[in-house]
């Protein structure tokens, strides 16, 4: 597999659907070539390019994540355990198990699937003091820790508000839900999962004067009419074709 | 007998000839503008340049040149045609909110309802319709021979090739 598609695989697909971006641009943002082969027909198309990068809280295509992976920045490995099926999408109601906020519901604010990770509204914080001196007393900043997944995070059943494990099963219509296993609730995907960049549902978006409107895209105005296109445009154009072109034979 | 001697003397030779016989390495490295001597390639870079040398840039002609003059002929200049787009209400960019559009495939069995279905459907109710169902006042669709059809198939306009 070419490394461009490997690059590119490494980003996770929620964090592909919440940036509304396309993957060529994102793999554009993310790439650092150090050294190409100069185009010469003499030379073999070779790069010389960043490989492994540290995924932390930022986007793939922000500066703050170009600066976590600046030339040159080696960092150890971070082993993320592989889930088959992703289960926690922005907006859902979640139980925090560790930390100090043991026990508190919030919602997810960010997915980082890359991690593993899931960040709560407003619970697992880490206070900051920024510019403490002896005359300044500092500024203090609040702001949420990542959360692990599989071990520290459980979703909570809205039927009872407690924190159940979950499954996915298939409903009698075929339609892939999540179950509560405790009291066999389905869970529904929130409203927020659909969220990304440019719209928090696509039923919201602000259109600008650039946008085609629905009533304009979905107009039909097609009319049947037993003309090909080059007879159409002979009438439209009013070219008259008066020639009786010769008989020919095929034998 | 006569004996004969062979004496063979050992010599050591020294070439005269380059050791790469001419051929130099430039696979590696990148040189531009080697060809010419010195002075040539001095010469390209002022007024007293070869004017023939690079005489075609690989632009389209407008006309084409007498001697010295050069006739400009109008028809050879291209003519870009853009459509009059005064009212044209698609933009370039779909909203999000616009639902998915799924057509389903035109047939010709759509065409044929949509041309002709009218008429028969009119003309069975109002019992214009013949014994073998041949309509008895007939549109100038409906009144096509075979051989006028195949005339208009070999006309300009048609897609029968």
């Amino acid at each position: 597999m070419r490394l461009s598609v490997v690059l590119c695989n490494k980003v996770a697909d929620l964090t592909k659907q919440y940036s509304n971006l396309p993957e060529s641009y994102i793999k554009r943002a993310m790439e650092q070539v150090y050294w190409r082969t100069p185009a010469a027909p003499q030379y073999l198309r070779r790069e010389i390019k960043r490989k492994k990068y540290y995924f932390g809280v930022h986007r793939p295509w922000t500066a703050e994540f170009q600066a976590e992976n600046q030339r040159g920045t080696i960092r150890k490995k971070v082993f993320v355990e592989p889930i088959r099926e992703w289960s926690y999408f922005k907006g859902d109601r979640v139980e925090v198990l560790v930390g100090q906020d043991k026990g508190k519901q919030g919602i997810i604010s960010q997915v980082i699937q890359e991690r593993n990770w899931v960040i709560v509204e407003g619970l697992n914080c880490e206070l900051k003091v920024y510019g403490k001196s002896k005359d300044f007393p500092g500024v203090y900043l609040k702001s949420e820790q990542p959360l692990l997944v599989t071990n520290e995070v459980a979703l909570v059943d809205p039927s009872d508000l407690k924190s159940s494990a979950i499954e996915w099963r298939y409903t009698e219509a075929g339609q892939k839900v999540r179950v509560s296993v405790r009291t066999g609730r389905i869970v529904p995907i929130p409203k927020g999962a659909e969220e990304t960049y440019d719209y928090k549902t696509k039923a919201t978006y602000k259109e600008s004067e650039r946008d085609t409107k629905a009533s304009e895209a979905t107009e039909i105005t097609f009319e049947p009419a037993l003309k090909t296109f080059e007879m159409d445009i002979m009438e439209c154009m009013g070219i008259q074709e008066d020639r009786v072109p010769a008989k020919t034979f095929w034998y | 007998m006569a004996v004969s001697r062979i004496t063979l003397q050992h010599c050591r030779c020294i070439s005269t000839s380059v050791a790469c016989c001419g051929k130099r390495n430039f696979r590696k490295f990148l040189i531009y503008n080697k060809r010419g001597t010195k002075l040539f390639r001095e010469k390209q870079t002022t007024k007293d340049r070869d004017p023939e040398l690079f005489h075609d840039l690989g632009v389209k002609p407008v006309g084409y040149g007498i001697g010295e003059t050069f006739v400009e002929v109008p028809e050879m200049i291209p003519e870009l045609i853009v459509p009059d787009l005064t009212g044209f209400k698609l933009k370039p960019y779909v909203s999000y909110r616009v639902p998915e559009v799924v057509q389903s495939e035109f047939t010709p069995k759509d065409l044929f309802d949509a041309v002709y279905s009218d008429k028969i459907v009119n003309d069975f109710k109002n019992g214009k319709l013949g014994e073998n169902g041949e309509p008895l006042e007939p549109s100038p669709k409906e009144q096509l021979t075979p051989e006028e059809a195949y005339v208009q198939a070999r006309k300009t306009g048609t897609d029968i090739f």
